[in-house]
């Protein structure tokens, strides 16, 4: 956690910000605004109460200084815009229509100052008046082109360095619109002199300040670049590291170390559950004020479109022992702990708690040490975590570099056992050392236990073996010398390990992990961001371009590799299978899956030319009879037959006992007919089936096959599914609804 | 690539708002139904021999002792799929209740999720041979095969009609079943309904010496070489079937088990995609999981209201907050809480926003030295790539030669990888795994590629800060090296089939020990805890060395910086015990919220006001003493007050 921050943004409203200058599509305040926005919906996003933020326009047309500063003199044309506090969307809606140029140039920037000093003083405050532990900030955003009354520059500045020598740093953050830049050699052609006056006096009253000098544009420039969220490190094990049974054995080593997450996925902002509120004639919760944040026609913009939260409630249901294939309610209370073994439940009283778990001590302890070089490198299957001594423990410390040396030395993991607390299940976890410059540590993950593997088994890839035990070396699935050599020249020409340049200019790793940035996180976080400012814009934009940089080979590497990806490309000769040819002719006797000593079935029982669909084989006759027809009228009266099958096995089941089955049916149906090209064949099926299952017309209330259907999606084959159907997607999901 | 003619299949539907992974995979629900042969020669017992590792179990019993394993195995790690087992070729007829309709067919397990009467009844079976001999009786004449492959047809159509997996396992010595032509053809048009009913036959096929099993005079009719359901997986080594032979070194029933356990859990692919070298040169791969955490079933809630004790579901339904009104799913929107309010996006802005990223692919950026892939890049598990040429042919051998490559000059490529439509995109780097036998010569590592996803920079946290610089000198580094080559594991590598999860074992058998209502096991049998005698046996004196020279260094290294080196407790120099922990004395100094003394806990106890503590205190002052925090206040108050009793207080 962040300690408390107070931000005051001091902001150049003047009728000379309203103006679009060098070439740029917006004009000098809505740039600026830009930087401004994104700052302040980042804080919003944090949902922090502690981080307030304040801001004060100056060279506006009004005066407001709300009571922070008793005189009116020397003050005029500032404007106190929003409070120091917690800033809410509520809030940015309110200052969006505040922050639009002025009709006036006049105004002076040290007042505003003065003003924003006095809102940090007075707004980070103890209840005894004593001066609280803040991160206090002041940015200013200006053109520079209004005039300054320098007689108390000095006593600013004496300011500025008597809180900081107290411990109660301002860091003040002046970005000019248009200002020289030395460093990246920007330099305003045709400057106005006032201003050319006013930049050199506001970056010495900077510079004195301990503050930070820069341009708009290079502040613009930064923001692309995501900020990372800092963590505290918190240990997750606190403990010993040992050699050895301590208890039994004379030698044995222990280390008192703890451990600290390495790396930890970073996950987007979530979104929660609402619905539409119903009751609009109620009083509005805390959460329905004005939700207007939504574009589109669906979602009204306003208080209509008031959202409540969603509740989850629960119910405990069990079967029915009276009432076989029904469900019964059960009072939480009649419930207790168990754990299923295969079907069976086994119930387990609250005193036996325990005895399922396995009992173990906290603990890292080292099983054994394995080769660094032949160590497979897919097996880890967890995030990484930092093993340090234990803080201030220096016995610990030099113990433990000891460790950490003699593993890098020897090229060697090791393999541990870590229980990080009493009663937790043992994992096992590899560490290796990490030394870099003065840091040294171990590094950890998990190792997968004999259950976690899955002994799935593949064929070889740089062979062949034939039924007989033979082993080919040249197949189509096999690479030839050409391709071999084609792919090799290919991997070395893509080689990235030297292909970025670093500062100096030599050669460096391209796409290193600290340049990549999480696409996903920052792009909802951005998306959020952009949306509380911009509510009622219709377009998204477009992911940043540094959250996409790495989502294809650099471009001019590509340039580059061109000859050894054509000789790849020629080698390889890779072809696209063409998209099956569908429709009921696609089964032709002879496409039909045979078995492994390629038997023509159909041949061995003399070609029939009708199949009869068997109730008790429903699904294997009724593919086969399809399999041997393409008539329509065939294919007609198996679909009814089916049909009929479908709708019996309904009628006579008890409970739910026969929905299964009637659902496997109903799928294989679907599917075939799809194949078929006879979407309206099923369609007229389905339509006929709902209604009577909801109509209780097969033998009862049949409306939980009904829920079943709906739950597997298998209604209306669409326009999107077949060509051949004529009912719209939204038509086939509105089937689903009623 | 998704294929759009696919049937979404109960529960496998794609949860828009999916994170992640293996959903799709977790919910395939598999049933086995193993068949096993009941015949004079599936019967006959292994000459008796006093060598221990001479066969002892008929082909028969071998085959229960495989099933009985595999249900124990299933309930741990499928526990809602089912199995069944069906004897064929017994005298007794019965389908369940008395069902004749099957001649010679006994289903010793309804096909269902295993209960434990089923686990019980097996291992009855399969350990008492009297009682295994009352029923394993052969019938006068074989079953029919086309009998039992009908048999199985309606066992699956009735008991899991809608299940994406359905397999038969069949076990038999015979591989020419029936005398008439007439009868093979009846076999094979069976075969067939199975097939198009979406079932598949893996056949274990048995050889008795003199013997052998010739799967082409009749099996290769009926068995088919794909899986209905995914086509386009490949089919494992055609040879890797092994024909067990009885009364060779290894026993029937271990070979058996291993390809049943290559078998165990169906395989299906987690995705299907393309992985890109470049602008217009793609090649299909599928992934599969090979690595997964297994862990234990949670605690459900069961009914003890009833005569029977019953797992109760439970059933979530949405309600308004403000009125608690019933919402139907459709209803609820998503919206993202900001500032005080909700910033919400309509559901076409909210898959644009996440897919604006593309299709879901793998595409090359390009390639690095495998040693810039440190041990920490590490986020998750990796997933495993194989070819397949359902989309690109030609996709083998392309894939081939990148593996060949990657292995040999130790490369790995870097990727842009979305997994799914809706997945988060990553960088990942694959790389290369080289295919791997194991001392029968059975295929123990896959050859392929995997993808292991890499850290962004925001997922990496930083290194707490160190006070502090004492650093070992070499002298010492080499010292602690030669007990660091002296403790290396067998080939000096990590092999996950040695360590099964202490954990997961325990809990299972304890819990088949309840649900069995047997003897509770005492003592669990636990793999990973290090072998003390052997370490102290190997590196005792180097760790004296060690010790010795540690001493003399800290002295050296804490003497310079001026720091107080802690007095040791330990007087004996054998003893190197190094910092020996120093369990905290509870600081004296009243305030503070892990201030409180055992006293002060003590007199606060006396006067009732323990559980008028707040949680922070309570777990400050059981942390402090090294005592388990976890639980609800109620288990912690009443720790305390055990920790309180203990100290006499």
């Amino acid at each position: 956690m962040a300690g408390k921050e107070a931000t005051v943004f001091v902001l150049d409203l003047a009728r000379s910000m309203g103006e679009t200058r060098h070439a740029r599509s917006q004009s000098n305040l809505d740039w600026a605004l830009e930087y401004v926005w994104d700052k302040i919906t980042t804080t919003v996003a944090t949902g922090r109460k502690t981080a307030s933020i304040g801001v004060i326009g100056f060279r506006t047309n009004d005066t407001e200084l709300a009571d922070l500063i008793p005189e009116v003199e020397g003050y005029g044309h500032i404007q106190v815009l929003s409070p120091l506090k917690q800033i809410l969307l509520s809030d940015i809606r309110s200052l969006q229509p505040q922050l639009r140029p002025s009709s006036t140039n006049s105004g002076d920037l040290l007042s505003a100052l003065a003003v924003a000093i006095t809102m940090l003083d007075k707004g980070t405050l103890g209840v005894r008046g004593n001066k609280l532990k803040y991160d206090r900030r002041i940015i200013i955003i200006t053109d520079g082109t209004g005039r300054m009354d320098t007689k108390d520059l000095d006593d600013i500045v004496k300011k500025f360095n008597q809180d900081e020598k107290e411990g109660h740093k301002t860091e003040i953050t002046l970005l000019g619109v248009d200002f020289d830049d030395p460093e990246t050699g920007h330099k305003e052609e045709d400057k106005d002199p006032v201003k050319e006056v006013n930049e050199a006096i506001l970056k010495d009253l900077v510079e004195r300040c301990n503050g930070n000098f820069g341009t708009l544009a290079v502040a613009i420039k930064q923001l692309s670049i995501p900020r990372l969220k800092e963590t505290r490190p918190i240990a997750g094990y606190k403990g010993t590291l040992t050699l050895g049974d301590s208890d039994k054995f004379e030698s044995t080593l222990t280390i008192d170390v703890e451990r600290y997450p390495c790396t930890m996925i970073a996950k987007p902002p979530t979104a929660s559950s609402f619905v539409v509120r119903t009751d609009l004639s109620s009083t509005a919760g805390p959460s329905t004020q004005s939700s207007g944040t939504m574009a589109g026609d669906d979602y009204p913009i306003g208080p209509d479109g008031a959202l409540s939260a969603v509740r989850n409630q629960r119910v405990y249901q069990v079967d029915n022992p009276d009432e076989p294939g029904a469900k019964m309610n059960v009072e939480p209370d009649d419930l207790e702990r168990g754990f299923e073994y295969g079907r069976t439940a086994v119930h387990i009283s609250e005193s036996d708690a325990n005895i399922v778990m396995l009992e173990t001590n906290a603990g890292l302890e080292l099983i054994g040490f394995v080769k660094e070089e032949t160590f497979d490198r897919f097996l880890p299957m967890s995030r990484a975590n930092f093993i340090v001594a234990q803080k201030a423990n220096t016995q610990s410390q030099l113990a433990l570099s000891s460790f950490i040396h003699a593993l890098y030395e020897a090229g060697c993991y090791a393999v541990a056992r870590l229980v990080t607390k009493e009663g937790k299940p043992p994992l096992l976890i590899l560490l290796a050392p990490r030394i870099e410059g003065d840091q040294e540590c171990l590094i950890d993950v998990e190792l997968p236990f004999e259950e976690d593997m899955r002994r799935y088994k593949f064929p070889p890839l740089d062979k062949k073996l034939t039924v007989s035990g033979k082993t080919i070396t040249e197949h189509r699935d096999l690479p030839n010398k050409d391709l071999m050599q084609a792919m090799s020249d290919y991997v070395d020409a893509m080689d990235l390990s030297g292909y970025d340049r670093d500062e100096d200019g030599e050669p460096t790793e391209y796409m290193k992990i600290e340049d990549t940035f999480s696409p996903l996180l920052h792009r909802i976080s951005n998306i959020i961001r952009w949306r509380a400012t911009n509510p009622t814009a219709s377009e998204l934009p477009p992911p940043a371009a540094i959250l996409t940089k790495y989502s294809a080979p650099p471009a001019d590497l590509q340039e580059q590799s061109g000859p050894q990806f054509a000789a790849l490309k020629k080698a390889a000769d890779v072809k696209r299978v063409p998209p099956k040819e569908k429709g009921r002719f696609k089964r032709r006797r002879q496409d039909r899956e045979k078995p492994l000593s390629g038997l023509d079935v159909d041949a061995l029982l003399g070609n029939p030319k009708r199949v009869k669909i068997e109730a008790s084989n429903l699904i294997p006759t009724f593919k086969q009879a399809l399999a041997l027809t393409d008539d329509l009228d065939a294919i007609q009266a198996a679909a009814d037959e089916m049909a009929g099958n479908i709708k019996e096995l309904i009628k006579s089941s008890v409970g739910e006992s026969g929905y299964g089955r009637a659902l496997e049916a109903v799928r294989v149906l679907r599917e075939e007919l799809t194949e078929m090209e006879e979407p309206e064949m099923y369609n007229k099926f389905i339509r006929e089936l709902k209604s009577e299952l909801l109509g209780s017309k097969l033998n009862g209330d049949r409306r939980e096959m009904w829920w079943k259907i709906r739950g597997s999606k298998y209604g209306l084959i669409d326009r999107k599914r077949s060509f051949a159907s004529d009912v719209t997607e939204e038509e086939a999901a509105d089937f689903y609804k009623g | 690539m998704a294929d759009p003619t696919r049937d979404n299949r109960p529960g496998e539907e794609d949860e828009e708002e999916e994170e992640l992974d293996e959903t799709s995979y977790k919910t395939i629900k598999d049933a086995v139904l193993f068949a096993i042969d009941v015949s004079t020669t599936m019967l006959e017992q292994p000459p008796k021999s006093e060598d221990k590792k001479a066969e002892r179990d008929s082909p028969t019993s071998a085959a229960l002792k495989c099933a009985y394993q595999l249900m124990q195995q299933r309930i741990i790690s499928n526990p809602h799929d089912m199995m069944g087992i069906l004897l064929f070729g017994t005298e007794k007829t019965d389908l369940g209740d008395g069902d004749t309709t099957f001649q010679n067919c006994y289903l010793l397990a309804d096909l269902n999720v295993p209960s434990a009467s089923d686990v019980k009844r097996l291992r009855d079976l399969a350990e008492d041979e009297e009682e295994a001999a009352k029923l394993l009786r052969p019938a006068d004449e074989p079953a029919s095969i086309a009998t039992v492959l009908f048999c199985a047809n309606q066992i699956f159509t009735t008991k899991a009609p809608n299940f994406s997996s359905r397999r038969l396992f069949l076990v038999t010595d015979n591989d020419y079943p029936v005398k008439v032509k007439q009868d093979k053809d009846t076999a094979i048009t069976r075969a067939r309904d199975l097939y198009d009913l979406g079932c598949i036959i893996d056949l274990f096929p048995i050889s008795r010496p003199g013997h052998g099993f010739d799967r082409t005079r009749f099996y290769d009719d009926l068995v088919y070489p794909s899986s209905p359901s995914d086509p386009d997986a490949p089919v494992a080594i055609p040879t890797a079937t092994k024909i067990a032979k009885s009364g060779d070194g290894i026993s029937l029933l271990k070979q058996l088990l291993s390809s049943i356990n290559s078998k165990a859990t169906p395989r299906r692919a987690l995705f299907s995609l393309p992985l890109e070298f470049g602008a217009g040169m793609q090649i299909g791969v599928k992934g599969y999981i090979l690595i997964k955490r297994q862990t234990h079933v949670k605690n459900c809630n069961v009914w003890v209201g009833g005569e029977k004790v019953q797992i109760a579901t439970a059933v979530t339904s949405h309600m308004a907050d403000d009125t608690a009104r019933v919402v139907e799913k459709g209803e609820v929107r998503k919206a993202y809480k900001f500032g005080g309010d909700t910033i919400t996006f309509t559901p076409e802005e909210l898959a644009q926003i996440r897919q604006c990223f593309g299709e879901p692919v793998i595409r090359i950026i390009g390639f690095k030295p495998m040693s810039l892939l440190p041990l920490w890049a590490n986020i998750n598990k990796a997933t495993f790539i194989y070819p397949s040429e359902s989309d690109f042919v030609g996709s083998t051998r392309v894939f081939s030669a990148l593996q060949q490559k990657l292995l040999q000059h130790k490369k790995m490529g870097l990727a842009w990888f979305i997994a799914r439509r809706n997945a988060a995109p990553v960088i990942a780097a694959i790389i290369p795994g080289q295919e791997k036998y194991d001392d029968n010569g059975d295929q123990s590592m896959p050859p392929g590629l995997w993808i292991v996803p890499l850290p962004f920079a925001d997922d990496m946290r930083q290194l707490p800060e160190q006070l502090g610089h004492l650093k070992a000198t070499d002298e010492l580094a080499d010292s602690m090296r030669l007990i660091v080559e002296q403790l290396q594991l067998p080939k000096a590598e990590y092999d996950p089939a040695k360590y099964p999860n202490p954990d997961l074992q325990w809990f299972y058998k304890i819990l088949q020990a309840m649900a069995l209502e047997e003897e509770v096991p005492e003592k669990p049998d636990d793999k990973t805890v290090p072998k003390y005698r052997q370490i102290n046996k190997r590196v005792a004196g180097n760790l004296q060395e060690f010790g010795e020279l540690f001493e003399a260094e800290y002295q050296r290294q804490s003497g310079e910086r001026g720091a107080t080196a802690k007095k040791r407790a330990a007087e004996n120099d054998a003893d190197i015990k190094l910092p020996k922990r120093v369990k905290k004395e509870p600081a004296s100094q009243a305030g503070g919220t892990d201030g409180m003394t055992d006293e002060e806990m003590g007199k606060l106890a006396e006067k009732g006001g323990v559980s008028k503590l707040n949680i922070p205190v309570l777990k400050g002052f059981l942390k402090d003493r090294g005592e388990n925090t976890s639980g609800k206040k109620m288990d912690l108050v009443d720790r305390v007050q055990q920790y309180l009793e203990s100290k006499g207080l």
